[in-house]
């Protein structure tokens, strides 16, 4: 069974980053240094409105996205634990599969310790915060399908690192628009724009979740 | 397994007819457009500037659309002219995605006084021509024919999402852009009679070039990967 695989793979990946947790680490102090970086340069005050610090905190997630998945990806390479999987029956699906589960897990951590940052140092009054959870968590589902397919399409190319952030971003474009009026409608309390724009976060996830799956296997030699 | 094809004599023969045909064709539109066709009501001569622009814009979505084609025939038979179709089409598109950006913009300044807008369509069409350069990057960046091949047949077929976005993001959000005056939903243009013709002929005429531009740049694709397929033994 694929989802099987999908599991194991997830599962495996899990006890990696708990085992070495370098992308962990990484992911959250990228997320960290730069909510502090951005909000130093437009200012506090600025930083402090909504929709600038909801800006602010899901440009630092895309971008953690993608550090945490090219790490992910460079610890297959490295010990060429990639060619095994690929061997498996099923593995390709089970390997893009198991890689999106495990980077969302992942990154609803980050979310948890960059959101709680955000809070603090802007200074932050929350309207709604259950509504602020429903659209955060629908914005961590929706990156690593993204993300996962441009890594791996970037895989064993020369200047990687440049080329995953000009892959994905553009494609992020709807994703960045939706989380952050959505992250700024539930600060602000406006329930019908958080949940509107949480609802569009949880299709794009599932668009990207299904396309990912049907190709992206054909694309890993 | 990669397949290879010879190049198709065809193509080869049809290209000195495209050319002229896209010579006939451009002279024959631009007379329209530009002395032929009325000026606009409200912005005079400027208008004109429509008829490259739109028509810019649509061999844009054509070409990707083209991509997104060619992309499935080459992972659904590994044949590498499916693949030379598809850099083809990207490269033009790319081209053509400038172009109407450039003339949008020159466009923009007179009638909406400002050079770029933050608006839905401009900024969509920007970010799809983005999109394709990245496309055209990876397949720099990529040695192996086979390997090249599928990523960007992959990429390809993901990338033609933001097309459809393009197109309806004027009536999706308040745009500054006009909305859709030919390919509107219920299939009645809102131009003068011979604001239309012009324009549909600019449209027939850039289709012609693309169709020029298309077999010249696949049969030097061919040869490329020709080449790459005797090298390799």
């Amino acid at each position: 069974m694929t989802l099987t695989r999908i599991w194991r793979i997830a599962a495996r990946e899990t006890l990696a980053e708990r085992g070495q947790p370098d992308g962990l680490v990484a992911a959250v102090t990228f997320v960290a240094t730069l909510i502090l970086v951005e909000s130093l340069a437009v200012g506090p005050l600025a930083a402090g409105q909504p929709p600038v610090a909801s800006a602010l905190f899901w440009i630092a997630m895309a971008f953690a996205a993608i550090l945490a998945t090219t790490r992910s990806f460079d610890r297959e390479l490295e010990d060429d634990a990639i060619d095994a999987v690929l061997a498996l029956p099923g593995g390709r699906d089970a390997l893009y599969g198991g890689k999106v589960l495990a980077l969302m897990a992942l990154l609803a951590f980050v979310a948890l310790i960059g959101g709680l940052l955000s809070l603090v140092l802007l200074s932050l009054a929350i309207a709604l915060p259950f509504h602020l959870v429903f659209v955060i968590v629908a914005g961590v589902l929706g990156l690593p399908p993204v993300v996962v397919l441009f890594v791996t399409l970037s895989l064993r190319l020369r200047a990687r690192g440049a080329l995953v952030p000009i892959l994905a971003l553009p494609v992020l474009v709807p994703h960045l628009v939706a989380a952050t009026n959505g992250t700024a409608a539930a600060i602000t309390g406006d329930a019908s724009g958080a949940l509107g724009w949480g609802g569009l976060l949880v299709a794009f996830a599932l668009v990207y979740s299904v396309l990912g799956l049907t190709i992206v296997p054909t694309a890993l030699e | 397994m990669i397949k290879s094809i010879a190049t198709p004599t065809s193509t080869v023969r049809a290209r000195p007819i495209l050319g002229a045909a896209s010579i006939v064709a451009l002279f024959v539109a631009l007379w329209m457009a530009l002395i032929w066709s009325p000026p606009d009501a409200a912005m005079g001569s400027v208008v004109r500037i429509l008829y490259v622009h739109v028509a810019n814009a649509w061999l844009a979505y054509l070409a990707f659309v083209v991509v997104f084609l060619a992309s499935i025939a080459y992972l659904w038979t590994k044949r590498t002219v499916f693949d030379a179709i598809a850099v083809a089409s990207a490269e033009i598109g790319v081209l053509f995605t400038g172009l109407t950006l450039i003339l949008g913009s020159i466009w923009a300044r007179p009638t909406w006084g400002v050079w770029w807008s933050w608006e839905p369509r401009v900024v969509t069409t920007a970010v799809m021509f983005a999109m394709y350069v990245g496309y055209l990057l990876l397949r720099n960046l990529s040695d192996d024919l086979e390997r090249r091949a599928t990523r960007a047949a992959v990429l390809g077929i993901v990338l033609v999402v933001d097309v459809p976005i393009v197109h309806l993001s004027v009536t999706w959000m308040n745009a500054l852009h006009q909305l859709p005056t030919v390919l509107r939903p219920d299939l009645s243009p809102t131009l003068d009679p011979r604001m239309l013709a012009s324009l549909i002929a600019m449209t027939i005429a850039f289709t012609i070039v693309y169709a020029y531009l298309m077999v010249a740049r696949v049969e030097i694709e061919r040869r490329r990967q020709a080449r790459i397929i005797e090298a390799r033994g």
